[in-house]
């Protein structure tokens, strides 16, 4: 290093110790005064490039960030073997939840000093990119430079233990514990410890040896969760088999009796598995054992409730009778969703009718007589079981006359409008069940559950400013519209009901800028475990975040993702295949505009109000908050500015194109254990089939195949789909050519034209309507004359088939469906559709 | 019916179960936040298909002086309106309190409740012996006062 470049970076000891000062001002936020020593610096020595990295970091916290970022950049750039420069880099990019980038700077600052904050830092971003090879190493590193502290041991432990070592999780937790000295007893840090320690045995196998530590340690009382204690030590004796596992299931009944899960390994300790979620699964000595528990626990209904998988026939009918008349005469409104589960048996099904129909009769005569042995009420949840018994079975009728009866009997019981909301709801009248729903509602205007309902309600019938004004009796006051409010709030319920709320209302744009603020939460959900991979290390609460870590491994495969997801990607493909659903949308909202224009100032007026109010309590008197520049805005930029409202960028592909906009939402589920999810596979081959994936689509049709079966209505639209494509791919080079060629001979092993295919698919599944559609689409696929598919979706009128599927189509012929009887209450074909 | 202690899965059914019953809402950060820092103390209820219908969020106060003794707070509890009449909330308060107790040695537990919510009142009060502290003036962000109520917890 030359000696001038060298004296451009060693600052005198006056410049030194300002800028020593300079990083404390900045530790303690004092980012005005910290500016102004940087500026004082600089006066001197411009081109020093760790001041100017530490301006630019000042100014980015006092919201000049643009400006700050050049300085740190320039600051970098002076001084490449600074570990401050690289560090100050680090922390804008980790800002930014760029953590890749900011990884490096971080190993670029390790470079010239393994400092304690940066190696921390670098092993939190190691484990929020799942890098447990390189985190092993930083938290060796860290145990070495500083063997006294506590966390450094466990951290190293942990690292060892997700990388997949747990041996050496193992060695290093025993090396930790043995050097542990005078530990006060009732420690909640040291019990914590104890049970990471036990769970690491527990998944090395070596059951004899964590059984003999949980108890002694739980004797000495260093282990303080009683919970754990007893639910590790009856799962550590099952798996050794031994004799004391059901005393051990015992104990945890009696500390709660209305845990489910301990019933059923209380049964499986005595040789008595019982399969989950089964409806029936009759053994006489299991319910002996259930019974004696019942007897024991009178309170608990968990019991009682497992009584009924395990029983059947006569037996059976008299504990669902007991079971279904303590339930009504308690008035337990949750009790058919309860029951539900045992349906799938056909005669528990039936019983269950029986009973309830005779106690219908019964309690019908006991709440009329005035001196009734039953009260009035009971009757009323009588008839309302009743109605959810017929509705689940498809009676919607039947339902409804229920339901009549209880409400006439009660207007005031606001579950009976619910469900009636419901049953019309299933019948396809969506605005009869939201103006039910909302009658509920008005019965307890407190209540925001109801609320919640209604809103949801009016989202399924396409009412989406109706929605948002019900929402908005419980929403904050001061957000800018109630649907701003549950984003902020994460609701999925909302963000996807009012997604499909535009969809039914054909305006896919405005449902994918919902699919893409779930996708949002989702980012969020998985930058918020960053903090914690320090945090729970300090505080040794290992257990839950090992959990933690797991469950943001696959925190994508939580249903609201997949469909949002999905439903997304699907809304892309279509305006790929056809660029004039943009532009019809586009005019349509020209058109609108000149109305929403008024309505856009009077809310931009409301906010003006709101913020003016927000200013007055926060004490502020009407500053605007620039003025305190002192104020830390953080390192993580300010959300931008929503320049796309009406979502048609996006769907027009400014910006980003739609296929790779749809790739980006679906990429995430390919290893999350969907396998089993057709609908994740079908949408995975629409679009890597468009982006020329050629290998990546047919790999996804296969899934699809797998989970959904070759007859999959959707399956065979995409087999057609493939073999059409395959026909005009000419120039694809080897080795992708007869892969894809072995692929499709798979997928289409037959020799037939794919006209035959397809028209043999038909036959085979006249009856079944998703299919007629199918068929139907394929033949459009396959440029067949409109007349003939239309022709196949007209013979949707057929009344031989079961119109037990939602069909959603401009196509008029459909709107005549609501003259066929079975389909009479459904309101939503009377009104034209239209987008 | 379950009732147990909560765990990182249950997170995004009690949150969506916490938005669809009260008015007071958090992002996930704030329930994960409990998880990491008091995870033997928040329980869920949940029904034969694992959806999670009720819970209790709860943590343990910073002590504001040395003599001021551990104590527990319930951050929020709900059920869901389609699951209530199963005592659920009950069991579930009654879990949240042993542990606090059992391993973070807490000797009182307190709580907030809208002045309004008698159901809640009367279950804070007359099942679970909570007696009210103070009232809290404008305690909700819409104006409504809070009662401040506590549960001493001996051995």
């Amino acid at each position: 290093m030359s000696k001038a470049l060298a004296n451009k970076k060693v600052l005198p000891s006056r410049e030194a110790g300002l800028f020593k000062e300079l990083l404390n001002l900045y530790e303690g936020r004092q980012l005005k005064k910290g500016l102004k020593t940087a500026d004082t610096i600089l006066k001197k020595f411009p081109e020093h490039g760790e001041t100017i990295c530490m301006k630019g970091l000042v100014l980015v916290h006092m919201g000049r960030r643009e400006e700050g970022i050049d300085l740190v950049k320039k600051g970098v750039r002076l001084d490449l073997t600074s570990h401050i420069v690289w560090h100050v880099f680090g922390l804008i990019q980790k800002g930014e939840k760029n953590y890749e980038e900011a990884l490096k700077s971080y190993s670029q600052a390790l470079r010239f000093d393994k400092n304690i904050n940066i190696l921390r830092d670098a092993a939190s971003l190691q484990t929020q990119l799942r890098s447990y090879e390189s985190l092993v190493e930083t938290r060796h590193t860290l145990l070495r430079l500083r063997p006294n502290l506590r966390q450094h041991w466990v951290g190293l432990s942990v690292a060892h233990y997700l990388n997949g070592n747990l041996k050496e999780a193992k060695v290093v937790l025993e090396k930790y514990l043995a050097t542990l000295k005078n530990v006060p007893s009732h420690d909640v840090e040291q019990s914590e410890t104890l049970l990471y320690y036990i769970h690491v045995l527990e998944e090395l196998g070596e059951y004899t040896e964590a059984l003999s530590l949980l108890d002694s340690h739980s004797r000495n009382r260093d282990i303080v969760d009683k919970t754990a204690i007893s639910e590790t030590r009856a799962r550590l004796l099952t798996k050794l088999s031994s004799p004391e596992a059901s005393e051990a299931w015992h104990t945890l009944l009696e500390r709660n009796s209305d845990c489910h899960t301990y019933y059923l390994g209380y049964l499986a300790s005595h040789g008595h598995p019982i399969p989950p979620s089964t409806p029936s699964h009759p053994d006489p000595d299991a319910l002996a054992l259930i019974s004696s528990l019942t007897t024991e626990f009178p309170r608990a209904r968990a019991s009682k409730r497992l009584g009924l998988v395990l029983s059947e026939g006569d037996e059976f009918k008299s504990r669902a009778e007991e079971y279904i008349k303590g339930s009504l005469v308690k008035g337990i409104p949750s009790l058919f969703s309860d029951l539900k589960s045992l349906y799938t048996d056909n005669a528990k099904c039936t019983a269950i009718e029986e009973i309830v129909e005779r106690l219908q009769v019964e309690f019908k005569d006991a709440s009329s007589s005035p001196k009734g042995s039953e009260e009035p009420t009971t009757y009323l949840w009588t008839l309302y079981l009743l109605a959810q018994h017929h509705s689940a079975l498809g009676r919607h009728s039947k339902a409804l006359e229920l339901l009549e009866e209880a409400l006439a009997h009660t207007p005031t019981l606001p579950e009976l409008h619910i469900f009636k909301g419901r049953v019309l709801k299933r019948a396809g009248d969506y605005w009869g069940a939201a103006a039910c729903v909302n009658e509920a509602r008005v019965l307890d205007g407190q209540d925001r559950f109801l609320n919640t309902k209604t809103g949801k309600y009016l989202l399924r019938a396409g009412c989406v400013k109706e929605a948002g004004d019900v929402f908005g009796l419980f929403t904050k006051k001061d957000a800018a519209s109630p649907g701003v409010d549950l984003e902020d709030m994460q609701s999925m319920l909302y963000l996807l009901e009012e997604a499909r709320a535009h969809e039914t209302n054909g305006q896919p744009n405005l449902a994918l800028k919902k699919y893409m603020a779930v996708k949002r939460i989702y980012n969020e959900i998985e930058d918020d475990q960053y903090d914690f991979h320090g945090y729970c290390l300090r505080k040794f609460n290992i257990m839950t975040y090992l959990r933690m870590l797991k469950w943001e491994d696959t925190v994508r495969s939580q249903a609201p993702y997949v469909t949002a997801a999905v439903n997304g990607a699907n809304i892309l493909v279509a305006s790929y295949d056809d660029p004039e659903i943009v532009k019809s949308l586009a005019v349509a909202h020209e058109q609108l505009s000149s109305t929403s224009k008024k309505a856009a100032k009077k809310a931009k007026k409301k906010a003006a109000v709101a913020a003016a109010a927000a200013a007055k309590m926060g004490g502020l008197d009407g500053k605007t908050p620039q003025q305190h520049s002192n104020e830390d805005k953080g390192l993580e930029p300010p959300t931008a500015k929503d320049e796309d409202p009406e979502g048609l960028k996006a769907l027009t592909g400014e910006g980003t194109p739609v296929l790779e906009q749809a790739w980006k939402l679906l990429q995430p589920l390919l290893e999350v254990g969907l396998e089993e999810n057709v609908e994740v596979w079908l949408a995975v081959y629409d679009v890597a089939i468009r982006r020329g994936r050629y290998l990546q689509a047919v790999g996804a049709l296969e899934k699809a195949k797998k989970a959904g079966g070759e007859e999959h209505p959707e399956v065979h639209v995409r087999v057609v789909d493939l073999k059409q494509r395959a026909a005009t791919l000419s120039d694809l080079k080897e080795p992708v050519k007869s892969v894809l060629e072995e692929a499709i001979k798979k997928l289409y092993p037959v020799e037939v034209s794919p006209e035959t295919f397809n028209s043999q698919y038909l036959q085979k599944h006249s009856q079944d309507p998703k299919a007629v559609i199918a068929a139907a689409r394929a033949s459009k696929i396959l440029n067949a004359p409109v007349e003939e598919v239309d022709g196949t979706v007209f013979s949707l009128l057929n009344t031989d088939i079961n119109l037990s599927v939602k069909v959603r189509s401009p196509s008029p012929p459909l709107f005549h469906l609501y003259f066929r009887s079975d389909v009479a209450m459904c309101t939503m074909y009377r009104t034209p559709w239209s987008p | 019916m379950n009732i147990r202690p909560a765990r990182v899965e249950d997170l995004a059914g009690m949150q969506a179960a916490n938005l669809q019953n009260l008015p007071e809402n958090y992002s996930m950060k704030f329930w994960l936040y409990h998880a990491m820092t008091w995870p033997q103390i928040s329980f869920v209820a949940e029904d034969h298909k694992g959806r999670i219908v009720g819970y209790v969020l709860a943590k343990i106060d910073d002590q504001e002086s040395s003599e001021d003794p551990v104590h527990g707070h319930v951050n929020s509890i709900s059920v869901l309106r389609s699951f209530r009449r199963l005592g659920l909330a009950n069991k579930l308060m009654l879990a949240s309190q042993e542990a606090m107790r059992s391993v973070y040695k807490a000797t009182y537990v307190t709580l907030h409740v809208r002045k309004s919510n008698k159901a809640a009142l009367g279950l804070y009060r007359d099942s679970l012996g909570f007696k009210v502290d103070k009232v809290e003036e404008k305690y909700y962000a819409d104006g409504e006062d809070a009662y401040s109520m506590r549960l001493t917890m001996t051995d």
